[in-house]
């Protein structure tokens, strides 16, 4: 799908979006809240929550018999995208993505959907575990009789998060449970990250859990919730490399060595090239995945086109975070310059949900087992 | 004449794409060099029966007349089929040119000798001196009479040992102010004794360019094309279209369909290392190509293209390399093999995809060129 296959009138609904978040940033002090909030103990702010939700932001992908706006990912991508320009702590992509990616595809009329799209509370997903040796690995967290038992890893949001999505194993199959922040035999220990927010390592004993789904529609709708918030993870580091290029070009246009601006030495420019073109590539092959994920329901399909996009991110970030630093020479390597802050926030977002070299791999073998099924 | 207008761009896909598929000569899809003349002459009066010779120039002209759309789509099937575009720079330079700056006289005379190919025209841009810095260019001509007389070097100069005419850039005031001023663009004939072209052999043993030398050459007044000294700026001009058709997906998309075939077969997917690179190599085909539809929407919409256009031939010259270099890589002991590579019952020439990726970055504005060309026009840097 391309842009023209939009009518006139969609494009300008997401003119009309994207103009609406990157006001609401603009107002609320843009990049320099991130700082302020990282500095205060990396806790996003709940009144920006709230702010957000009421500018349509968290249910935008969610149907409209939902609650929704139902304007699917391709406008899920320009919230994301502008998110990642201010780099702001919300768990805006968790929620978009995966809490209310698992929740209205699983039980839509749960009172939690409604919370979540109005921006009352944040529910952190745990899904993923980690082996003995400390890599991802098959889930063994169990639950039986109301009781989860186990452990969960990387969990995005467990600080303010007001409850928990558990993916968990039964005798039936997978099981989607909730559990509260406070419930007895739930202990979360957080690990920092580079941008100042946590993630959370839960573990259960005989914890009170409330069953929401059950069987395989969990396995499924778990997919391509994980493929959704993906997708969007991406975008918002496009949101991301795109300003961090911006505050690299403006660096280099004004800082003056040998009495002139470094941006008018040609290695300069083409590097500065470069990373132009590495993020042009990047905001169109993301922003056109997610259309075709909006027009596309197998699940191992919308699973190959999220790895692309998370790939294709996840570089373009990491080359223009990095080149940025060695542009702005021995400031880039300060906390006082804005830059940091992308280069920190850009290592974050790369290693949730998996990085480059991780969905090129899985990109190639959905490729493969496509082919040989055709 | 048929009314493209009234089709859809589907239909008008189709309708190509079954052209290409049906009628072009197998023997000629996917050529690993540029053919003369002679070899292509059959297919290229098919297509002028056809009236296909230009789909870009106005109907009243002989041309297709098709919208950018149109032409896109064209040009994509053609590439898509392997079908040699031939001997176009007529149809691509020296027409448009003409159509748009010529005289009446001009039109009558060249036009139609350029569909029929009854003339074979070759471009005389390049000097030893001007490459990158074409307007530094000095091969003169001056006024002596009724005719203008040439003395000076072209280089570069592709396919001239198989043209009949050369449209050239030479400097008619060299005491211009700036060397930009000064130049005027000429048609001249090479039959006749005051020109003389030598072929150079290429890295890959193919002759393909030439050098064309000028010794009191000849052509008549009426030759030259638009205003006397204004030639740069026509010259100029005419590149708009071809930026983002220099860019296009095309040929870094058929070479990894040829790597893909060519390492399943030598069993390169087994490697890890080699499978990663293959999937970076392909996504950033499939990336580019989403950049380009970007580009390919504004054409459609009836926008003009701004200089940023040119990050589509970095990018996918750049790419187009890699692959290519890859194939080497799978090929592993025969990477230095001249001629096709069997692999089961497919042959893959490695090698001439290789050298075919090399000058891809140097020509149509080195990608170095192109790169300063971003810096100023699209990012504002300094000087």
């Amino acid at each position: 799908m391309t842009s023209t296959d939009m009518t006139s009138s969609e494009q300008e609904d997401l003119r009309l979006l994207r103009e609406s978040v990157r006001t609401l940033f603009a107002r609320a002090g843009g990049s320099k809240r991130a700082r302020t909030l990282r500095d205060a103990g990396g806790d996003f702010d709940p009144e920006m929550v709230r702010e957000l939700a009421e500018a349509g932001v968290f249910g935008v992908a969610v149907p409209e018999d939902s609650g929704g706006l139902g304007m699917g990912l391709a406008a899920g991508g320009i919230i994301a995208e502008e998110v990642g320009r201010v780099i702001a702590p919300e768990p805006v992509v968790l929620t978009t993505g995966l809490s209310l990616g698992l929740l209205s595809r699983l039980c839509p009329e749960h009172p939690k959907v409604l919370q979540l799209i109005s921006g009352e509370i944040v529910l952190a997903v745990a899904w993923q575990e980690r082996g003995p040796g400390g890599a991802p690995a098959d889930a063994t967290c169990r639950y039986a009789d109301g009781k989860l038992t186990g452990r969960k890893a990387w969990v995005v949001g467990a600080a303010g998060s007001r409850g928990f999505l558990v993916v968990a194993q039964e005798d039936e199959g997978q099981v989607l449970v909730l559990v509260e922040p406070n419930a007895d035999g739930l202990v979360i220990n957080k690990r920092a990250q580079a941008d100042g927010s946590a993630l959370g390592e839960l573990s259960f004993s005989g914890t009170p859990a409330a069953k929401l789904a059950s069987g395989n529609v969990v396995t499924d709708a778990l997919a391509q919730a994980v493929a959704d918030a993906t997708a969007l993870a991406a975008a918002e580091l496009v949101g991301l490399s795109q300003r961090a290029f911006e505050i690299t070009l403006d660096y280099i246009k004004t800082r003056e060595q040998f009495d002139k601006p470094i941006g008018s030495f040609q290695v300069i420019q083409h590097r500065a090239v470069d990373l132009n073109v590495v993020c042009e590539v990047a905001q169109a092959g993301v922003r056109e995945v997610l259309a075709q994920m909006d027009g596309e329901t197998d699940s191992k399909i919308r699973a190959r086109l999220a790895s692309r996009a998370k790939a294709r991110a996840v570089t373009a970030a990491k080359k223009i975070t990095r080149d940025a630093i060695q542009l702005h020479g021995a400031v880039g390597y300060t906390d006082e310059f804005d830059i940091a802050l992308y280069l920190n926030r850009a290592l974050v977002l790369s290693a949730w949900l998996g990085d480059d070299a991780y969905h090129r791999r899985l990109w190639f073998e959905a490729r493969e087992e496509e082919g040989s099924a055709q | 004449m048929t009314d493209w207008k009234t089709m859809t761009d589907a239909e008008f896909r189709n309708e190509v794409s079954q052209f290409f598929k049906t009628e072009y000569p197998d023997e000629l899809r996917h050529l690993p060099h540029r053919p003369k003349f002679a070899e292509i002459e059959q297919w290229h009066r098919r297509l002028h029966a056809r009236g296909w010779v230009a789909p870009a120039w106005p109907a009243e002209y002989g041309g297709m007349g098709l919208n950018a759309a149109k032409l896109l789509i064209f040009y994509e099937e053609q590439q898509r089929w392997g079908v040699n575009r031939g001997r176009d720079m007529g149809v691509q330079m020296v027409g448009p040119l003409i159509i748009k700056f010529g005289t009446q006289a001009q039109k009558d005379y060249w036009l139609p000798r350029i569909l029929s190919c009854e003339d074979i025209w070759c471009q005389g841009y390049s000097e030893p001196g001007a490459g990158s810095d074409l307007a530094n260019l000095r091969t003169r001509a001056e006024i002596d009479g009724d005719e203008f007389v040439i003395n000076g070097q072209k280089i570069w100069t592709t396919m001239a040992h198989d043209a009949t005419h050369i449209f050239m850039l030479v400097r008619t005031d060299p005491n211009a102010p700036k060397k930009q001023q000064g130049i005027s663009f000429l048609l001249v004939p090479m039959d006749q004794p005051g020109v003389e072209v030598r072929t150079i052999t290429t890295l890959s043993g193919e002759k393909e360019f030439c050098e064309v030398f000028f010794d009191n050459a000849r052509t008549p007044k009426e030759n030259l094309v638009g205003e006397l000294n204004k030639g740069w700026t026509m010259a100029k001009a005419l590149l708009s279209f071809e930026r983002i058709f220099i860019g296009s997906p095309s040929l870094a998309q058929n070479a990894l369909g040829q790597l893909e075939i060519f390492a399943r077969g030598r069993g390169a997917f087994d490697d890890p290392v080699f499978r990663d690179r293959f999937t970076q190599a392909a996504l950033d085909v499939e990336d580019h190509a989403a950049l380009y539809s970007r580009f390919a929407d504004q054409l459609k919409r009836g926008e003009t293209l701004g200089a940023d256009v040119s990050m589509l031939k970095i990018w996918v010259t750049e790419c187009f390399q890699r692959i290519t270099e890859l194939m080497i890589e799978a090929a592993g002991p025969d990477g230095g093999s001249i001629g096709p590579l069997q692999v089961g019952n497919i042959s893959v020439d490695v090698l001439s995809s290789f050298y075919k990726a090399r000058p891809t970055t140097i020509y149509g504005g080195s990608n170095e060129i192109q790169r300063n060309i971003l810096s100023k026009a699209v990012l504002g840097l300094p000087g």
